[in-house]
């Protein structure tokens, strides 16, 4: 992972970087609305009471998943082995390196294609191929586009969402050199259509296609990826060997359980009702086929997630990468991903992070949050984030970690909190402190202490009484 | 010790069980319990809001008309890709060059038979074998697909209830609901990524 280390301890610096960067402020502002927007109406158009009836259901599956994972990872194992396949498993990142290269070499492979997989970007498939002398390609074109620009995905779902137009153009003159360099490429189909004949080529040269896995069915031992532009059956359709690189919290039971989890990811992440494919794959190839591949491995990734299990993070492993929290984030809005400085943005990178590389390398993320509460209010798996995010702030501030500032700050607050008495006048008086501040236009250009949340809005001043005074006026 | 073992050893020190004895599913919305007619329209409905485009047929008498017609419309050389699909074998296919066999780099027209497809979704399901070759759904320009209006269920629950009556294992079940895309580009949605660039579907009687 050397090529890619984390930068998610300089997440500050990295935030201040993507506010000042012209590019990608123009990029998250054209996708901003657009997720936002099309989730709403995907949800309404089913019925908002029966899409929440199937997120409680998802939540339930995946509670129930969990609190058996050890069986139905053995089921999900010997049905693969039955149809044929392959099964490894990856106690973490290098383990995965190692078993994946051991399968390339075997296969003769000198170019992989890649489909879409996020669990690849966490172990750092590309950079280990490569220093070996195998050529990965990714074949989605958000990937495709990042890999030529040499980056990491800024979105789970949307890898090139940073990416301007301009930007794909310059890439791909760059890129394509065995084309017209004064060829047109001016409008957005010429690109689109340059790409798809560049990457079909390759589809046909490469021994080893890799792919992701959004579920592994135990039932039937298959494998399950949705896709929108077909790359990934492509990927794993023509060369001789595919490897499905999966993490072992992506079980669910049955095809019905899997059917759930369908009727929530795509309306939860672009707002289509079903993504264009859907593909269950199970084992090689069979007798007599004419097409598909030979050999058929799944990679099963722990790198942390077992250590999760019973744990207040362990709702975190229901999570089924749909990107809706960090389409609904204020501050991934604002930021962008790369700012996370590693493979997860959003809120579920804030609460996943921590938990694969540590609170020390992750834990600023977790700070980077108003706690509004949008994130848990779209997840199709109900899940808590920002509770998490807090038990993380927690931990960081146990373990020393929190900034001297920060932990002075909590100290006086929480001196006053243990003495209510003294809290209720600090209110009071803070109050009328603003309030004198604001000089009756009711909102205050300045605050002492908070220029930073000042410099960009004016802050409300404070009207009527404080909570405390109102809540007792009321009982 | 394996890493398989010290993996569920970490997992089972903890995940212990719950009482639940589980029934996969549930939850079941309204708009995948379509019936009838309505099911029909759903699933044309459905395909042709994914961008696919359809045509009614009474039976497969009239596809090679229909497809020769279809061709012509857009302008693609009077040819054609299937597998071995039995319902293709015994048809006439007039002036069109039909040609057996997997898909291949440069391929403008294929065709496949679904074996079923989803009104919920307006999504075709087609499962992969010497009938059905799975490079035939991906590599052709413009897909054609063949599905009975009889083999149209209402939602999942009825697809995967008709595999497993089917009782064939196929290497990949792939559910194709409208044609490839990708808004990668500038975040503007455009059709034809690496699948096909068009998917026009023949229903097949009432």
């Amino acid at each position: 992972m050397s090529l890619h280390a984390p930068t998610t301890p300089q997440f500050k610096q990295n935030s201040r970087d993507a506010l000042a960067d012209e590019n990608l402020q123009s990029a998250l502002r054209s996708a901003r609305n657009g997720f936002v927007g099309k989730r709403a109406i995907a949800r309404a158009k089913m019925g908002e009471d029966e899409f929440d009836a199937l997120r409680d259901r998802g939540r339930d599956l995946k509670n129930h998943v969990l609190a058996n994972l050890g069986d139905y990872l053995e089921a999900y194992e010997r049905e693969v082995i039955a149809s044929g396949g392959h099964v490894h498993w990856a106690e973490t990142a290098e383990d995965a390196q190692a078993i994946v290269l051991d399968i390339c070499r075997k296969a003769g492979a000198k170019t992989v294609n890649k489909g879409k997989t996020m669990i690849s970007e966490e172990c750092g498939i590309n950079d280990h191929l490569s220093a070996h002398g195998i050529t990965p390609v990714e074949t989605d074109l958000g990937e495709y586009i990042i890999q030529l620009r040499d980056e990491t995905p800024s979105h789970i779902i949307a890898p090139a969402v940073h990416v301007t137009v301009p930007q794909v153009r310059e890439e791909f003159l760059k890129a394509h050199t065995h084309l017209d360099p004064d060829r047109d490429l001016s409008g957005l189909d010429t690109l689109l259509k340059e790409a798809r004949a560049v990457l079909r080529a390759k589809y046909f040269e490469a021994q080893v296609g890799i792919t992701g896995a959004n579920m592994l069915i135990a039932e039937t031992g298959q494998s399950v990826i949705v896709t929108n532009e077909g790359n990934g059956d492509l990927s794993q359709s023509l060369p001789k060997v595919h490897i499905v690189m999966a993490s072992i919290e992506k079980i669910v039971p049955t095809l019905e359980d899997a059917a759930t989890v369908l009727r929530i990811l795509a309306r939860s992440a672009t707002g289509q009702d079903m993504s264009v494919y859907t593909t269950f794959s199970q084992g090689p190839r069979r007798a007599g086929d004419p097409d598909g591949p030979e050999e058929y491995h799944v990679v099963l990734l722990d790198n942390g997630r077992s250590n999760m299990l019973g744990t207040e993070f362990q709702d975190m492993l229901r999570c089924i990468r749909c990107g809706a929290c960090m389409n609904h984030c204020p501050v991934y809005q604002t930021v962008g991903g790369h700012a996370y400085g590693w493979v997860y943005p959003g809120p579920m990178g804030a609460v996943l992070t921590p938990s694969l590389i540590g609170v020390e390398e992750g834990g600023h993320l977790p700070n980077a949050s108003t706690f509004c509460g949008r994130c848990e209010d779209v997840c199709p798996m109900r899940i808590p984030l920002p509770k998490m995010m807090r038990h993380w702030r927690e931990r960081e501030f146990e373990r020393n970690l929190t900034p001297a500032a920060t932990r002075w700050g909590l100290g006086i607050w929480g001196w006053f909190a243990k003495r209510p008495a003294l809290y209720r006048l600090a209110t009071r008086g803070g109050m009328a402190g603003l309030r004198l501040l604001g000089r009756g236009r009711g909102r205050l250009g300045k605050v002492p202490l908070a220029g930073g949340w000042t410099d960009a809005r004016d802050m409300p001043a404070p009207q009527g009484d404080t909570f405390m005074a109102q809540w007792r006026a009321k009982r | 010790m394996s890493a398989r073992d010290r993996i569920l050893g970490r997992i089972r020190r903890v995940a212990t069980g719950d009482d639940i004895v589980w029934q996969g599913g549930g939850a079941t919305p309204a708009i995948a319990q379509t019936s009838g007619a309505d099911r029909v329209e759903r699933f044309i409905a459905q395909a042709t809001a994914a961008e696919a485009t359809v045509t009614r047929l009474n039976g497969l008498a009239d596809l090679p008309a229909a497809l020769a017609d279809e061709l012509r419309n857009r302008n693609l050389p009077a040819a054609i890709r299937h597998g071995a699909e039995p319902d293709f074998a015994a048809l006439d296919w007039g002036g069109v060059e039909a040609s057996q066999g997997i898909g291949r780099i440069d391929e403008p027209a294929t065709l496949s038979k679904a074996r079923c497809a989803m009104a919920e979704t307006g999504t075709l399901v087609l499962t992969s074998g010497p009938d059905n070759p799975v490079t035939l759904t991906f590599l052709g320009e413009t897909h054609f697909v063949v599905v009975d209006a009889a083999d149209i269920e209402a939602g999942f629950e009825g697809v995967f209830a008709n595999l497993r009556a089917s009782g064939s294992s196929p290497r990949t079940i792939n559910m194709v609901t409208g044609p490839s895309r990708s808004a990668d580009i500038g975040q503007v949605l455009q059709l034809g990524a690496h699948g096909p660039i068009a998917l026009h579907i023949f229903v097949l009687g009432a």
